[in-house]
Parts: C-alpha cells; structure tokens; sequence
C-alpha cells in the first residue's frame, strides 16, 4: 500500500467519523432548542388563557387563535393539576393536511369546574429549520472529504514527487557506470537529508567497489606473475637434461597442475568481469556458424569417446560479445563431453528461440546446485566453474539456462528471449 | 634473428632469454621503461617482446613511440591483463600479436617466429628444416619436391614443431596451440597423440626422417640429432 493511500484512508476515515458525532450532537442540541422555544410558546398561551378565564369567566373561543389550535375537554374525574407536553400530529384546518405539532395539556378552574384544555402548535416550520440545517451540514461534511481527498492526492503526491525521484535514481543506479546520483532540488528537510545520504552512501559503495576492482586486478598481476615464472621455468627444465622415466611422470604432474590453477584463475577472473558487466564488445554473431566451427573444434574429443554426434541447426543470429558467445558454446560443449559415457550421445540442437545441448551420462547428484561456483560431481576432471560461468553469460544477456533430465538424457537449454 | 625481450620479472625474462638464444638468435633484454625506449631507439629488431606493466612507464606508451618513429620492428606484448581491452588497444597501436600470462615458452616461441616469418619474407613466407619444405602462407608441404597432404591441425602441429625446433615440447602446450586456452580441456591429451602419429606417419611415407621424438610421456623433440 502506498504511504498517500493509507494516509488518505486513516485521514479520511478519522474526518468522516468526527463529522458524522459532530452532526449528530449539532442535530440534537438544535433540536432541543428548538422544542424548547415551542414549549415556552405554550407556556405563554396557557397564562393567556388562564388569565383570560380568571378576568372574563368564560373560555376564550378557539376560533381567536390563529397560530395554535385549542379544545377545551371535561377534565375526567374533575381532575387537576394535569400539565404535560407531548409530541402529537393534528389536522391543520387552514392548510387542511396533518401536520406535526407539540401539544401542552393542561387544567384551567372555571367556575369551580376543572376544564382540560389541549393547546398545540406546528412544529413544521422547526423540523423545516432542523431539515435545512442537517442538509447543511452534510453538504459541508461532504466538501470537506472530497477537499481532503483531493490535497491528499494530488498536493501530497507533488509533495513526495523528490522521494520517488530518488527512489528512480537508486534502483537505476549501478556501481559500475561512475556516474553519482543527481541530487534532486527539494525545500523539504527530510528529502534534502535522503538525497545526501544516498549520495553518501552511492559514493561509499562505489569506493569500495573501486578498491575491490583494483584489489582484483592488483592480486591477479600478482598472481599471474608467479605462475608465469613457474611454467617458464618448467619449460626450460625440460630442455636441460635427460629425465628417468620417474622425472618425467613427476614433471608433467607440476605442469598439470599449473595449467589447472591458471585456468582457474581465468576463470575467475572471468567471472568478476561477465559479473561487471565489463564486457563490452557486443555484435551481431551468427551462432549456426559458430556452432558448427565448435563441432569441427571438438571433432577429437567427440571421435575420442566414440559419441554419435546430432546437430539441428536453423540460422540465428544473436547481438553478444563474440568473446562470451564462444565462452558459452566451449563450456556447453565441454561439459556434455566431460560427463558423457563412452559411444554416448550428443545432441544439439538450435531453433529461433532456443539452444539445446543434450548429452547421454551417468545420474547424479546436487542437480539443484548444478550452476552454483565449485559444485561438481566427485568423479568430474573439472573446476565446477564451467556451468557458472554459463549461467553468468546467460543472466548478462537475459537469457534464461535450465536443466533436466528426461531417461538418461541431460539436457540444458538456453532460451534467447524469456518472454516466449 | 635479433629480439628485445621488455620485462621486469628476472626470473620470467631469464627463462625467455635461455629459450631464445641459440641458432644464432641475439636476444636483448630491459627492464625498465628508460632502458627500453634507449634500446628502441637506438637499434632495430625482428622482434619485441613487450610486458605492458613495467616500472617507469606504461608499455602501451612505448608501442606508440616506436610507430611514432616509423620502425617496422615486430611487437608482441605479453600481459597479465587479461582484458579485452588491453588486448584491443594493443594490437590498435599496431602490435602484431598478444600473449596472455602464464603461457608456455613454446607457445611464445611460435608466435615470435611467426611475426619474424611474416615481416622477413613479405608473402613468401617459407621454412625449410631438411628435406621438409613448408610453404605457411600456401599451407603446402613437400618433402624432397614430394608435395604432403596434412590435415590443419596436423599442418599447425608441424609449423609450431618447427617454431620449436631441438626443443621439449609439452602436450600441454601443443593442445593449447591448437584448440586454444579457453576450450577447458580435460587433461587427457590422448587425441594428441593420435594427430602426432598421424604427422609422423605422412612425413614418413614421403621419404622424411623421423625428426619426432617423444620424450618421458611429456611431450615431443622435433630435432634431427
């Protein structure tokens, strides 16, 4: 939910709920007012009557009442001292409809007699006066909410329109382009604040960034060095002396070794690089064409293992770095070598959407962990970084690389564009 | 041929130096960026090898001097940066070829020759060993005017064997010459073999000595001892 949302609501509920108590006490209060002005009219023609009575010892005709009608009644059982206002409805002869009215019942002595007299008047224009003013209110009470609505969506969204320009910049932000986070003019205290630590913390994050790039950098020199030293110096051993049978084996050990820690260097190093996107040289490349040069390239290793080899190719062409693409075709292909079994299969296939690189062998385990770093198989010759590095290449491009198993087929695929 | 190693890693030029020199090659050595530009600047070369790190100056800043100064010398750099864009920039500044380390001195040497060849011979670009005659731009091999049939791996085997003639060639290195570093080989280089025997068969039955010598399980001696 959105801050202006629950804001408008809790904003919103709190104004309407106030505003609906606040009518109903005015409603009440108005009311009473109202009844109680009736009342003292009443009163008032009461004394009128009583005094009338008292002077003249004679009712007053109801006829010479033009506000109020008025009935005179036996007071049953001669009874006295009856006073009591009521709320009632009476048929209102000049407009000749009923109407609402309040009634005051009250006793006046003639002549020793206990009379019960009836005096009611309208109470429609009242109930008119507390109609209007009801109306009022609402009106007011839904011009407020719909003001209220109004600021809140659009003043307070103005209002926050900084915020979310930062909230752009940040998600737009990578560690790689140097550039810093634009600082977005505002007068607001709290955003000038989120600009400049984000900016702070941008800047941070692009030190560190910087550090660890030139880290890398620095220790792959420094490591390459010694390795380069090692396998020069291998190489010129070899041209010295005659070595014994024994010599010999121990020597291409080291060289074994030396070109397994140097591949893993690359690798590694190439790692970093697909993850910083620091490669660029993104072309059209002709992947039929390049899948067929890679089956020729691994025709030995195919011919080594006795693999019948199946290739469906249709033209496709891909906007990469030819470096990558070649990377990709390599480790895919190695890896369906690397884990075959002997006069096993090989399968590729490439459609317009998808490469599919399927190849016989042996089931195993961690399938979930197939393209993480350093996961391989107890038996396999490899460094467990071929598949990540694939799987690097494909997040750069946004192509999506899935696994599975159908028989005793393994089979990856790549898919070109996610959306199909 | 004359060749200035540029290199500020005693140990690794050493070992160059040790590999290169013989069959009348000269080979010359800086350490420095000074002593580098004095040495460019005063003779010429077939060849330098040029470390791109070196203490004093950026060895890309030496390869614009020396075609600011119009010299024809061959340039390979050699680099730890194995970066795209080193490599690109390199060879724009005009050098002819880019070697990344670690590499084997075989694989150096193979690469050396080949820019040596290409600028010496302009097109007629031919080695000869014996009998062996081996024309590398028509890729055509004859043996005593006998004319061979080679596959080209087995042609880039024999070129890079020449390259490194009277020298121990690993498996390691010849794989790596001919399917390139990056393809992840297992470390089982039978399929070597296989193309070797090939090799040695051809030239055999077109009237060659057997030059090819295996050596401990480790690799090949091309040499006519």
């Amino acid at each position: 939910m959105k801050l202006s949302t629950r804001y408008n609501r809790v904003n919103m509920l709190t104004s309407l709920i106030i505003l609906i108590i606040t009518g109903v006490i005015y409603y009440f209060f108005i009311h009473l007012i109202l009844t109680n002005k009736l009342d003292k009219d009443l009163a008032v023609e009461e004394n009128e009557i009583r005094q009338y009575t008292h002077t003249y010892q004679k009712l007053p005709l109801p006829a010479s009442y033009l506000d109020q009608q008025i009935s005179y009644a036996e007071s049953p059982g001669n009874a006295k001292d009856i006073r009591e206002f009521s709320y009632t409805t009476y048929l209102n002869t000049k407009e000749n409809e009923e109407e609402p009215g309040r009634s005051l019942v009250t006793t006046v002595n003639l002549k020793g007699k206990n009379i019960l007299v009836t005096i009611t008047k309208s109470r429609v224009e009242s109930e008119d006066l507390v109609r209007v003013i009801l109306l009022i209110t609402l009106g007011v009470t839904m011009i407020l909410l719909g003001t209220l609505f109004l600021i809140n969506r659009f003043v307070l969204s103005r209002l926050w329109q900084p915020f979310y320009n930062t909230l752009k910049r940040m998600k737009a932000f990578e560690v790689t382009k140097m550039e810093a986070i634009k600082e977005e003019p505002t007068k607001i205290d709290e955003f000038i604040e989120l600009n400049q630590s984000v900016n702070a913390m941008a800047e941070r994050v692009k030190q560190d960034y910087r550090e660890l790039k030139s880290f890398t950098d620095n220790a792959s020199h420094e490591m390459m060095t010694p390795l380069a030293v090692i396998n020069s110096k291998l190489d010129s051993l070899l041209q010295t002396e005659t070595f014994t049978e024994q010599q010999g084996a121990l020597l291409e050990d080291i060289y074994q070794a030396t070109g397994r820690l140097s591949r893993l260097h690359q690798s590694l190093l190439l790692l970093a690089k697909i993850e910083n996107n620091l490669i660029t040289d993104a072309q059209e490349i002709d992947l039929k064409g390049l899948v067929e040069s890679k089956v020729r390239q691994f025709q030995e290793l195919f011919e080594r293992d006795g693999l019948t080899v199946e290739v469906k190719l249709t033209e496709k062409t891909l906007t990469m770095s030819r470096y990558l693409a070649d990377i990709l075709l390599n480790n895919l292909f190695s890896n369906a070598v690397r884990h075959n079994v002997q006069s096993g299969k090989f399968i590729i296939e490439l459609s317009k959407s998808a490469l599919v690189v399927s190849n016989t062998g042996k089931d195993f385990d961690a399938k979930d962990r197939l393209f993480d770093r350093f996961s391989k198989s107890s038996e396999s010759e490899g460094m467990g970084l071929g598949l990540a590095i694939t799987k690097q290449v494909c997040n750069l491009y946004g192509y999506e690389i899935s696994y599975k198993q159908i028989n005793k087929l393994h089979i990856f695929s790549v898919f070109f564009d996610t959306e199909y | 041929m004359k060749i200035l190693v540029i290199e500020d890693e005693q140990a690794l030029y050493e070992s160059i130096l040790a590999y290169f020199t013989g069959e009348g090659n000269v080979c010359e050595h800086a350490a420095d960026f000074e002593a580098a530009t004095e040495k460019i600047e005063l003779y010429t070369y077939d060849c330098i090898l040029l470390d791109l790190g070196l203490p004093g100056g950026e060895g890309l800043e030496l390869l614009s001097r020396l075609k600011k100064m119009n010299k024809k010398d061959g340039v390979l750099i050699i680099s730890a940066r194995h970066s795209l864009d080193d490599r690109l920039s390199g060879l724009d500044l005009g050098a002819d070829d880019y070697l990344v380390k670690p590499f084997h001195l075989s694989e150096l040497k193979a690469r050396v020759s080949a820019i040596i060849r290409r600028k010496n011979f302009d097109g007629d670009n031919i080695i000869q060993f014996n009998e062996i005659k081996v024309d590398v731009s028509a890729m055509k091999i004859t043996v005593n005017d006998t004319p061979v049939t080679l596959t080209k791996k087995e042609f880039d085997l024999l070129v890079y064997f020449l390259s490194n003639k009277n020298k121990v060639v690993t498996k390691n290195a010849m794989a790596e010459h001919l399917w390139g570093d990056e393809m992840d080989l297992s470390d089982d280089f039978d399929f070597i073999y296989t193309h070797v025997k090939n090799l040695k068969k051809k030239l055999a039955e077109a009237g060659a000595k057997d030059y090819v010598k295996s050596v401990y399980g480790i690799g090949y001696k091309f040499t006519s001892i």
